[in-house]
């Protein structure tokens, strides 16, 4: 027993109370950022629509529930005017962040995903695997992507269908989802490769092989720690890029008219000619919506990266 | 130049483009509508038929090598197979036929950008912090968040549907004829002006953020200093010393955004309906018309992959740090 320290070292409490402060630090140095805090008040406001788009406007409204006549300038009872059949724009467009949201949202998570594993697993082995894994990414970063969507989503249509279902969303938007994802990896991977690259050389990571970890534990319990802040700022900016891919995917007429997303709304805004009639009201809100948000997105990015990033040129 | 830098740039992008190839002959083979899926679902076709039909496409013989090799094979003859919508015209003549019109638009887009992007990226970087920095880079930023069809349909309805200053879709008035040079050209330039317009102003802003960033960075240089303690005005140091240096970056996005802008311009096409390689796509898209699928993403594969290549060149060229 008097072996015990007297006083035990709170190893735990120290770790938390460096967190906070760490936290603390952070959040003064992002708050300094007037535009990161303009964008992200943005997102929180865009983020309440896609929550619960049916408290704010009721139900999206659909050919049968449809409340006005075609194609109505903005009035009292349609404060953004109707669609061609009726539907009220200001509905459509609250529904439709939603729908931008979740599928921007999704595609993110999985360009993160292949790019961190990818970036993490080539810069820490080195050798053949980074070779090859490098000559992977050069190849999809080269790639016209939004082509290669085009040409790939078709076909995972034509092959899974179009009313399949999975978690409740319907096959078209998975497949916007996974063409984007599996098409914008590659800059994530090369960003996320380079940091951990210089991390790799650093004291403790030799020290966890000295020990005796193993390469799965040192690439999860020491690398991911420390490319992480990049890793949070690039989601952001990947972010913005997925909403921007997704919204043009839609225009062209790979997006589902049973979930109309903002792009959805301009593809079918396009199809009934409405910029020619001049219908202004049902042009604006999707696109005022995507600019903003993807403006948004911007720069909260930048001001993380910023903040999080120790090599970024403005600091 | 060293050969070796050369070498090892054109190997790279062989073996790019070869990738593209291999990746155009995967897709073909998982898409829908093989006679080998097809056949078996229709009761009159006998099995001696279906076989026939095999052999007469070769698809009897094994995927690899033998399909492979063919395919391979008539890509670099140039066949790239025959267009289902367009019955019977080769791919290749149906995207000769919308490349002049692509080519015209996003040539003189990308010039128009080019020149107002880097003048205000350089204007805003110099004079950052500044009011004119704070709205040119507010701007820029805005249009770099801009997908070309959101520009292009407010545009159409300000200046087409509401002013009536410009003719809202097509490239020339249909059925028209011109009684000489000058009404045909008259007509095309108001047809052309709201697109190019559309695409000058998404790219503009790309442009200029990055002509911005790498000014600011030349701004803190030695030789600048020097310049300045030489007792240049702060005009010719933008001019002669900044600018130069701070394009070499520019000049390498510039040279990779010129493959890309092809793709990138499809929906700027789609909302003016003007007859190009974007519209092409999405008419293919929607009969879900394979082959011209393939050659557009074919040719723009390569198309990019040689822009890249043009950049490292010139890169290395300019750069003799990158050479090595």
């Amino acid at each position: 027993m008097s072996a015990v320290p007297a006083t035990p070292v709170d190893v735990r409490g120290a770790r938390w109370r460096l967190r906070v402060r760490n936290a603390r630090q952070f959040a003064r140095r992002y708050a300094a950022r007037r535009d990161g805090v303009v964008g992200a008040a943005i997102l929180v406001f865009f983020a309440l629509l896609a929550l619960a788009p049916q408290l704010f406007v009721g139900a999206l409204q659909t050919v049968t529930t449809a409340t006005g006549g075609p194609l109505e300038p903005p009035s009292g009872t349609h404060i953004l005017g109707t669609d061609e059949i009726g539907r009220d724009i200001l509905n459509l467009t609250v529904h439709g962040a939603r729908v931008s949201m979740v599928i921007g949202l999704m595609a993110t998570l999985i360009t993160i995903l292949i790019g961190a594993v990818i970036g993490i697993v080539a810069g820490f082995l080195g050798g053949r695997s980074d070779q090859v894994l490098m000559r992977l990414t050069d190849f999809f970063l080269v790639l016209p992507t939004f082509v290669l969507a085009i040409v790939l989503a078709p076909i995972i249509l034509d092959i899974v269908g179009t009313d399949a279902e999975l978690f409740g969303i319907r096959a078209t938007l998975l497949v916007i989802i996974v063409v984007i994802g599996l098409t914008s990896w590659a800059s994530t991977a090369r960003i996320i490769r380079s940091q951990t690259l210089s991390v790799k050389e650093r004291m403790f990571v030799d020290r966890a092989r000295v020990i005796g970890g193993s390469r799965a534990h040192i690439m999860r319990r020491h690398i991911l720690p420390n490319v992480v802040n990049l890793i949070v700022a690039n989601t952001v900016l990947t972010f913005a890029g997925a909403i921007f891919t997704e919204t043009t995917l839609s225009f062209i007429g790979l997006g589902d008219p049973f979930a109309p997303s903002w792009g959805q709304l301009l593809n079918a805004a396009q199809q009934s000619g409405a910029p020619g009639l001049g219908a202004w009201w049902y042009i604006a809100p999707p696109a005022v919506c995507v600019v903003v948000v993807i403006l948004a997105f911007t720069l909260v990015g930048n001001a993380l990266d910023d903040v999080l990033n120790p090599k970024s040129a403005t600091r | 130049m060293s050969a070796r830098y050369l070498a090892r740039q054109s190997a790279q992008a062989i073996f790019t483009i070869l990738m593209i190839v291999l990746l155009n002959f995967l897709l073909f083979r998982m898409m829908p509508g093989s006679p080998d899926r097809v056949n078996p679902r229709n009761p009159n076709v006998t099995v001696e038929q279906r076989d026939a039909a095999r052999a007469r496409w070769g698809l009897d013989k094994p995927l690899i090598p033998d399909q492979l090799v063919a395919f391979v094979g008539s890509t670099l003859q140039g066949d790239l197979g025959y267009s289902i919508k367009f019955q019977g015209q080769p791919v290749t003549e149906v995207i000769g036929d919308r490349f002049m019109p692509t080519i015209l638009l996003i040539g003189l887009a990308e010039l128009i950008a080019i020149i107002l992007g880097l003048a205000l990226g350089a204007y805003t970087g110099w004079r950052r912090g500044g009011l004119a920095d704070r709205i040119g880079n507010g701007l820029s930023l805005i249009l770099y968040s801009m997908p070309y069809f959101v520009i292009g349909m407010p545009l159409i309805i300000i200046f087409a549907a509401g002013l009536g200053w410009f003719p809202t879709s097509g490239m020339l008035t249909a059925g028209a004829t011109y009684p000489g040079p000058v009404e045909f050209l008259t007509d095309l330039l108001s047809h052309l002006a709201l697109p190019l317009a559309t695409i000058s102003l998404g790219l503009i802003g790309g442009y200029s953020i990055l002509m911005r960033s790498s000014i600011t960075e030349t701004r803190a240089e030695d030789y600048i200093a020097t310049a300045r303690a030489k007792g240049l005005t702060d005009g010719r140091i933008l001019r002669s010393h900044a600018f130069p240096n701070a394009l070499l970056p520019a000049v390498t996005l510039i040279a990779i955004n010129l493959g890309y802008v092809v793709g990138g311009a499809i929906t700027a096409e789609i909302v003016f309906n003007w007859p190009g390689l974007g519209t092409l796509t999405v008419d293919a898209l929607d009969s879900r018309d394979y082959p011209v699928l393939q050659g557009i993403f074919l040719l723009l594969g390569v198309s990019v992959v040689l822009a890249n290549f043009v950049a490292d060149i010139v890169y290395g060229y300019l750069d003799p740090r990158v050479r090595q």
